[in-house]
């Protein structure tokens, strides 16, 4: 009897697995295995309400290959040990996509779990290389651009543009992502020296450092001020190392990664001014393109407030290239979606064109928006695009 | 489980005055690892019939508290220092299998710090995970040598020591840990089984340790220091000991958990983890080493049970859901309540067996 039972329950749990293959073909699944709670929530949220966003258009525009696109969540509760479990669960509600969190650290595990069943994931904002092929597999993608890209564009542009020609780095080892961003300002950097400019000086310091004193007499004894320092760090120590550097007399150029953009922690430092951020997309309501200026309507419209930094724009990006994708290959089937997205070459977004490669995942070259902070009022003053892409050994270093 | 709670058999046999039979201590206590065995597997068998794959990864995710948690009452219960420092010792594990484990290729650019030989190893997970187990347990040994002759609050606070220093090293030496970003590449292991016997190895390795000569010394150490002392007791050599077993399985906790999510950074073991698996062995019963199993499973259930509630349980035509984040505060409350009524814990001292007229 109880061998019976046994045999009924296991082709019972068999059916309810198939089910959602059987069910995949009146409809298409994207999942969210973000954080809907926990400290990455902030990061998570907005780039999902973008998604949201243009899977809502897609379906109001009949939706994709005449199906509508349906979503399920799983929360991850900003733990890595949820990731994994929420990755699976989206997975058992028949995720063809599965969306995981901005982070490579906390994404990672749904990712790795999407990728162990053979189906896409798409990481919201990610910017470490890891976050794709190379600390995935090959079906793993990131919708953002790479943390390198950020600094070679800040040091190409300081140089080219505003005539810069002492640099001084200053590091924060706290993240992956701070030292992305200066790997590829030291990448960049011996193109320039060829130019004439100079690195005059370097230090590190920690996020969680009250002070960064000893780092600023360093920068003050130097013979001159250097004109330009590349500040590779991110929330919350940022807003403490600017205010204090700013607090010393030291006037620089302060150029940084868009892990800094927001008009949300301006008033921390009063009247900051020669202050530069990368960004894709403006969300000060000045950005060059008719189109992204309209996201932003919509995007208040639908969540009640503006955008609060531009990692809002790769969630929608990320549903813009899948679906395109999707539409090419003609099915969801997770190896000829890929198929199409390596196809990708210069495909144009609303913020800025993207390129996927069977090498990579990421973008290693991108148009960036440069906004300057004039007496505590950011704008966009220009963009730049860097010359030559950063090459694969910058980016594993 | 027709299972009832009694006085621990330990304290009798401690106590009784003519010779023991050899073996009768092992025969008479050997019913507590097997029903403790029994419900895990109870557990498990549930699990593969649900079929439900994130299901099975919380479960796999208990099985993995219950090793850290029998690895903590292996030491703490037995010889009465809390420490805070174990979770470092599941650090060196699951990092020990990582290098061991993780594809040749992808190890030489990750982690370029590591010697030749070890760049080329490439182990099946289950050798890696008691390489990485015995890997720990001589980390413990190495520590606990001048740890142990410390005692009470002192030797808490220097097991402290050890877990912040395990986790600096970890975050910094960038060539052969990674550093503070993810090692990526090991592989995954989604069958629950080889979770199952890593839990219940880990009771057994607790319970065999327990009634051990050392075991009952240590316990012994513990309720009377200068009684057992003055009996011949060597109390930091058998606090050694323990340590050097819990840290082992520590080890062997910390590699199945690295199989179990596939990537490792060194805060994942570090002070969430040590306070969760803490509190799991407090509300279970400190003493006991049904008290640490048991402790996990409820309170996984309730952690469960409340993730539920938070994403939604349909009632009738509407949907009722805690506001998200609410888990923690009740998970808390509740384990206030539990030890403002029991506290020395769920189990307080005593160990699960079965009615005492069933035993010979």
């Amino acid at each position: 009897m109880a061998y019976k039972m046994r045999i009924a329950m296991t082709a019972l749990a068999v059916l309810s697995v198939a089910y959602p293959a059987l069910a995949d073909d009146d409809k298409i699944v994207v999942g969210f295995a973000t954080a809907e709670s926990g400290f990455m929530e902030a990061y998570d949220k907005p780039a999902q309400e973008a998604a949201m966003i243009r899977i809502q258009e897609i379906n109001a525009a009949g939706g994709l290959l005449g199906k509508q696109i349906e979503v399920v969540k799983a929360d991850t509760k900003s733990d890595r040990a949820e990731g994994a479990k929420a990755g699976l669960s989206v997975l058992d509600g028949g995720a063809d996509l599965v969306v995981v969190s901005c982070d490579y650290d906390f994404g990672s595990p749904a990712a790795l779990a999407a990728e162990d069943a053979g189906q896409v994931s798409f990481f919201l904002c990610a910017e470490s290389i890891k976050a794709g092929i190379q600390g995935v597999g090959p079906h793993s993608f990131s919708a953002s651009v790479l943390a390198p890209v950020q600094g070679a564009t800040m040091a190409e542009w300081a140089f080219k543009e505003k005539g810069a020609k002492d640099f001084y780095r200053l590091l924060d080892t706290w993240t992956v992502y701070n030292k992305g961003i200066c790997d590829g300002f030291d990448w960049m950097m011996p193109k320039l020296e060829a130019q004439g400019a100079k690195l005059v000086g370097e230090d590190t310091f920690k996020n969680e450092d009250a002070s960064i004193a000893a780092q600023i007499t360093r920068i003050k004894s130097l013979p001159k001020e250097p004109d330009a320092i590349m500040l590779c760090t991110m929330m919350p120590g940022a807003v403490s190392a600017i205010k204090q550097l700013r607090a010393a007399g030291i006037n620089s150029m302060i150029l940084n990664g868009s892990g800094v953009d927001g008009s949300y922690w301006l008033s921390a430092v009063p009247d900051l001014s020669n202050f530069f951020v990368p960004v894709q997309g403006s969300i000060y309501g000045d950005d060059p393109s008719v189109d992204v200026n309209k996201f932003n309507a919509t995007y208040k419209e639908k969540t009640g407030a503006d955008p609060s930094s531009q990692y809002v724009y790769p969630g929608y990006v990320m549903i813009d290239v899948w679906a395109k994708a999707v539409e090419r290959a003609g099915t969801t089937k997770a190896d000829a979606v890929v198929a199409e997205l390596e196809k990708m070459k210069d495909e144009p977004t609303l913020f800025g064109t993207r390129t996927f490669t069977p090498e990579l995942h990421h973008q290693n070259k991108a148009r960036y928006l440069i906004v300057e902070t004039k007496a505590g009022k950011p704008g966009v003053v220009g963009n730049w695009t860097i010359s030559e892409p950063v090459p694969m050994e910058a980016l594993l270093k | 489980m027709s299972a009832v709670v009694s006085e621990t058999p330990l304290a009798g046999v401690v106590k009784a005055a003519k010779k023991p039979a050899r073996f009768s201590l092992a025969r008479r206590t050997i019913i507590t690892p097997i029903l403790l065995s029994l419900l895990l597997i109870a557990i498990t068998l549930i699990t593969v019939m649900t079929g439900s794959r994130p299901f099975n990864q919380t479960v796999i995710d208990v099985l993995v508290r219950v090793i850290f948690v029998v690895g903590l009452y292996i030491f703490i219960g037995n010889s009465g220092v809390l420490s805070f420092g174990h979770v470092g010792f599941a650090c060196l594990g699951a990092y020990a299998t990582a290098w061991l484990t993780i594809n040749p290729i992808m190890k030489s650019s990750a982690l370029p710090g590591l010697p030749e030989w070890l760049l080329q190893t490439r182990l099946p997970y289950w050798e890696a995970a008691v390489l990485a187990a015995l890997f720990a347990g001589v980390a413990a040994l190495i520590f606990g040598r001048v740890l142990m002759r410390l005692s009470g609050i002192a030797a808490s606070i220097a097991t402290f020591a050890v877990l912040a220093m395990i986790n600096t090293i970890y975050s910094n030496w960038d060539s052969v840990t990674g550093g503070t970003s993810s090692v990526v590449g090991i592989p995954i292991i989604r069958t629950i089984w080889p979770y199952l016997i890593g839990a219940v190895v880990a009771i057994f390795i607790a319970w065999a340790h327990a009634i051990s000569r050392s075991g009952l010394a240590l316990r012994a150490a513990r309720d009377e220091p200068i009684a057992a002392s003055a009996s011949g007791v060597d109390i930091p050599k058998e606090r050694l000991v323990a340590f050097v077993v819990s840290g082992a399985v520590m080890g062997l906790g910390g590699a199945l958990m690295a199989h179990s999510i596939g990537v490792v950074t060194p805060d994942t073991f570090y002070l969430s983890l040590t306070f969760t698996t803490l509190s799991m062995l407090v509300v279970g019963g400190m003493g006991s080493l049904s008290g640490g199993v048991i402790g996990v499973v409820l309170l996984s259930a309730l952690i469960q049970a409340l993730r539920w509630l938070e994403a939604g349980v349909p009632i009738g035509e509407s949907t009722f859901a805690m506001p998200k984040g609410l888990q923690e505060i009740a998970l808390g409350i509740i384990m206030i309540v539990i030890l403002a009524l029991r506290p020395s814990g769920l189990m307080g001292n005593r160990e699960v067996t079965l009615p005492r007229r069933n035993r010979g």
